[in-house]
């Protein structure tokens, strides 16, 4: 082998395969943002910026820096007007008049009026648009346009949660000129009346800038935000701790004393709406029977549950609705007494317990939750298999049985939270009789028939008054009958620079960042 | 040797065609409605129709597989059911930064690892050999998320020097390249340390030695480049793997890469994105063992590619 002596490090250089001088890197964006940016940590990507369009609570987020309802919710979840002044409902609530606020345009210089709402509305409850919330506005007959600043609501049926409907992120007014120009494509082409003007989405981050030419005087405070997305717990808190964002969400519970002992940041701690319960098969034996769903309740420390899952962030579920929803009605909690779980157990027939199986998805959470259940229900002679599965399994198991009977569903340990901040939401799509799974969310195959009365009769009727009564009632018989393990109430932990104002998070999880200000 | 490349790339249509059937009955096969994730954990029946439909999953399997055979050769991959923008652009948007992370990481890596891989095996036994080995048995051991957020507050959190994350500019890429290198260039030294000693052993080095061949030549020539054959092998699959993102440093530092977006594809069951991303792994992996095939004859001429 005879080889020229400058062979070897020419073969080493090519098998490193190392181009003579590599390019820069693509569209490269400055790293350092001026002082009055809002920079915020999201966990995931973005899956879109059409309202109607989308069902996570990150990109529903997203949607409201760029657009506005009809009517919003306040930090604590409280409905509020936003683009309309005042609604009146008729005593069906079948009907809904809407005065609209006027002088407002969309950004693209569209005025919002009367028309808009006609649009938009039209637009989502139209089935040939498949949109992913379509279902959230079914039940609209038509809006009549009465005049530029008034537009009438016309349902096919009664229902009164609309209000509290059309302030979920589906009911958001898109610009009618942007609908038509965009068509499908209005999902990376927002155009809203909000405080943020859409520049750029791309793959893991998006950057919106301030809109001059706001509706709401001296708003909003900060020249842009940009969400960027960082699925890793500790890089979103470092992130937050070098300076380069000013808010991440969501802050584990488990890491909270880090961020406690960092001198710049701080913890933001508030009751979400999101109840966390087990439900059982109430068509099934044994929880068939009424003493043994209470047992279970009896059995379980709900104090320690919040201890030990979510290292005290968390509040008790004493209603089947979270506090801070519409027409929560408080009840007396089933206390901790194992040995009056047991002597129920025994009325019931199982004085040694049984066996049973647990579902639920295998994130770290749930399957933490899972395993204590499995040790509180231990005690007093509940043998129970843990399930943890990945959600395409679960959604599949739960949801392709089309008869009740053939369920295989045992007990599972599952979380919601109503978006449209009403009780309705809250109760009916998860404890409604006609609402079994693949219908919609009952896991517990419970059915109540004066519970659906109650839970019927409180959407016939837009009258608070009447609807705070029936839900009071419906409340009550469904504590009794326990189809729950009731668990407790997540708090939503994040963490925020102190230089960082009037940014909220509401109890459903996601951003209000209107008022937000940097000092 | 082009006309060698370019059959083999005609050689390799089958292989496509192949995988493409697999994956596309492969992502069916899994459990979970597609139609449900989408519709979102709150929808009703209804809705889960309306996306089931939309996506066209109500069809027959049969029609939707020439549908989308006959997208994909008019070069139309479709749209990701997750975000609805067409998935060349999704990958698009991600490709280049996973690009750069791999051929930065692997640049750096290979340099360092065949480097003390050598260093190791010339010094077999001795100091530098030691030392070498304690680097390449800590590079693998060292768990890369454990790494990469010790370095993040380090460098970012307590210097400030370094961005946390994120796809920006040269800065950025500088952690996680650094992080991803680590456990190649330790896999690269410990591979290129055996391969060289192996060879060492070998007659024709004795041979060499017995000649009165200087060692220096000895060890460059007659050693390393023998040595190299099976080092540029594993340098290619390392380099193959990495071009499929590297899910563990995307997490860490935010990366907008592939593995990210194939991890999130397949928990979604987005069917278009996971299938293009499948087809365009196996196409970087045939393209780079063409390449790695014609170094093998750069590095030794007596290979000679037919």
């Amino acid at each position: 082998m005879t080889h020229s002596p400058s062979l070897p490090r020419r073969s080493l250089i090519a098998a490193l395969g190392v181009t003579a001088a590599l390019p820069w890197l693509g569209h490269v964006t400055p790293a350092l943002a001026a002082a009055n940016d809002l920079t915020v940590g999201v966990p995931d990507n973005l899956t879109g910026l059409d309202p109607a369009d989308v069902n996570d609570t990150l990109s529903q987020s997203a949607c409201r820096l760029i657009f506005q309802g009809l009517y919003g919710f306040d930090p604590d979840m409280k409905l509020v007007p936003v683009l309309a002044e005042s609604y009146e409902a008729d005593e069906t609530a079948k009907v809904f008049t809407f005065k609209l606020r006027q002088g407002v345009t969309f950004h693209d210089g569209t005025p919002f009026n009367a028309e808009a709402v006609k649009v938009n509305f039209e637009r989502v409850a139209n089935p040939d648009n498949r949109l992913k919330r379509q279902s959230l506005l079914a039940m609209l007959d038509r809006v009549e346009v009465v005049d530029p600043q008034t537009a009438r609501v016309h349902l096919k049926e009664p229902f009164g949660a609309f209000v509290n409907t059309i302030a979920h992120p589906a009911g958001m007014m898109l610009s009618p000129k942007a609908i038509a120009q965009f068509g499908k494509e209005i999902n990376r082409n927002p155009v809203g009346t909000g405080p943020f003007t859409f520049v750029s989405w791309n793959a893991d981050t998006l950057r919106t800038k301030k809109n001059e030419k706001y509706w709401r005087q001296g708003l909003p405070k900060v020249q842009s935000v940009t969400f960027r997305s960082v699925p890793e717990n500790g890089a979103r808190i470092a992130m937050l701790q070098a300076g380069e964002a000013q808010f991440i969400y969501p802050l584990p519970t488990e890491m909270a004393p880090v961020v406690q002992r960092s001198p710049n940041v701080e913890i933001v701690d508030k009751p979400s709406i999101i109840a966390r319960y087990v439900s059982m098969n109430c068509m099934q034996k044994p929880f068939n029977d009424v003493r043994v769903r209470q047992a279970l309740n009896h059995a379980v420390n709900k104090e320690a549950y919040a201890k030990i899952v979510y290292n005290g962030f968390a509040g008790p579920l004493d209603a089947p609705i979270p506090p801070k929803l519409g027409f929560y009605s408080k009840q007396d909690p089933y206390p901790y007494d194992v040995a009056k779980a047991k002597k129920l157990l025994a009325e019931a027939g199982y004085p040694n317990g049984f066996e049973t199986e647990m579902w639920a998805n295998n994130n770290t959470l749930s399957q933490r939750g899972m395993q204590f259940m499995q040790q509180q229900l231990a005690a007093v002679g509940v043998k129970v298999t843990v399930l943890p599965m990945e959600s395409g399994v679960l959604n599949d198991r739960i949801w392709s049985v089309q008869k009740p009977e053939d369920a295989q569903l045992k007990m599972y340990y599952g979380g919601w939270s109503s978006s449209t901040g009403d009780a309705d939401w809250g109760l009916r799509p998860l404890l409604w009789g006609q609402g079994f799974p693949p219908k919609l969310y009952n896991t517990a195959y419970y059915s109540n028939p004066e519970v659906d009365k109650a839970l019927e009769a409180a959407i016939a009727t837009a009258d608070p008054a009447k609807r705070e009564e029936f839900y009071k009632q419906a409340q009550a018989l469904i504590w009794k009958d326990a189809p729950w393990i009731f668990l407790g109430v997540e708090n939503v932990l994040s963490a925020q620079s102190k230089r960082l104002s009037g940014m909220y998070r509401i109890p459903d999880g996601g951003l209000l960042i209107e008022e937000a200000a940097l000092s | 040797m082009l006309g060698y490349a370019l059959r083999r790339l005609a050689g390799a249509v089958p292989v496509l065609v192949a995988v493409s059937i697999f994956v596309f009955a492969f992502v069916r096969l899994l459990p979970g409605d597609p139609a449900r994730l989408v519709a979102g954990p709150d929808a009703t029946a209804q809705d889960v129709a309306l996306v089931r439909e939309e996506m066209g999953l109500d069809r027959p399997i049969w029609e939707q597989y020439l549908r989308y055979v006959g997208q994909t050769l008019q070069g139309d991959l479709g749209r990701s059911t997750k975000t609805k923008l067409p998935v060349a652009e999704e990958i698009g948007q991600r490709f280049m930064p996973t690009f750069w992370l791999t051929v930065v990481a692997m640049v750096w890596a290979t340099a360092i690892g065949v480097l003390i891989g050598v260093i190791s095996g010339v010094k077999r036994g001795k100091w530098q050999d030691r030392l070498g080995m304690v680097f390449a048995v800590s590079g693998i051991s060292f768990p890369s998320f454990w790494m990469g957020l010790l370095l993040i507050n380090v460098f970012s959190v307590r210097l400030g020097w370094l961005p946390t994350g994120g796809y920006t500019d040269w800065k950025s890429l500088i952690l996680p390249s650094f992080t991803l290198g680590t456990t190649v260039a330790a896999i690269l030294a410990r591979f290129s340390r055996s391969a060289f000693v192996e060879v060492s052993q070998e007659d024709y080095v004795r041979t060499a030695r017995m000649k009165g061949v200087p060692e220096r030549r000895v060890v460059w020539h007659h050693t390393l480049r023998n040595a190299l054959i099976p080092v540029i092998t594993m340098t290619g699959l390392e380099f193959g793997s990495l071009l499929g993102g590297a899910i563990v440093i995307e997490t860490v530092f935010a990366w907008p890469g592939l593995g990210r977006l194939l991890i999130d594809s397949v928990s979604y069951r987005d069917y278009p994105v996971i299938q293009a991303l499948i087809l365009l792994f196996a196409l970087e992996f045939v393209i780079i063992n063409i390449v790695v095939d014609q170094l093998y004859a750069v590095v030794n001429p007596e290979i000679r590619l037919r």
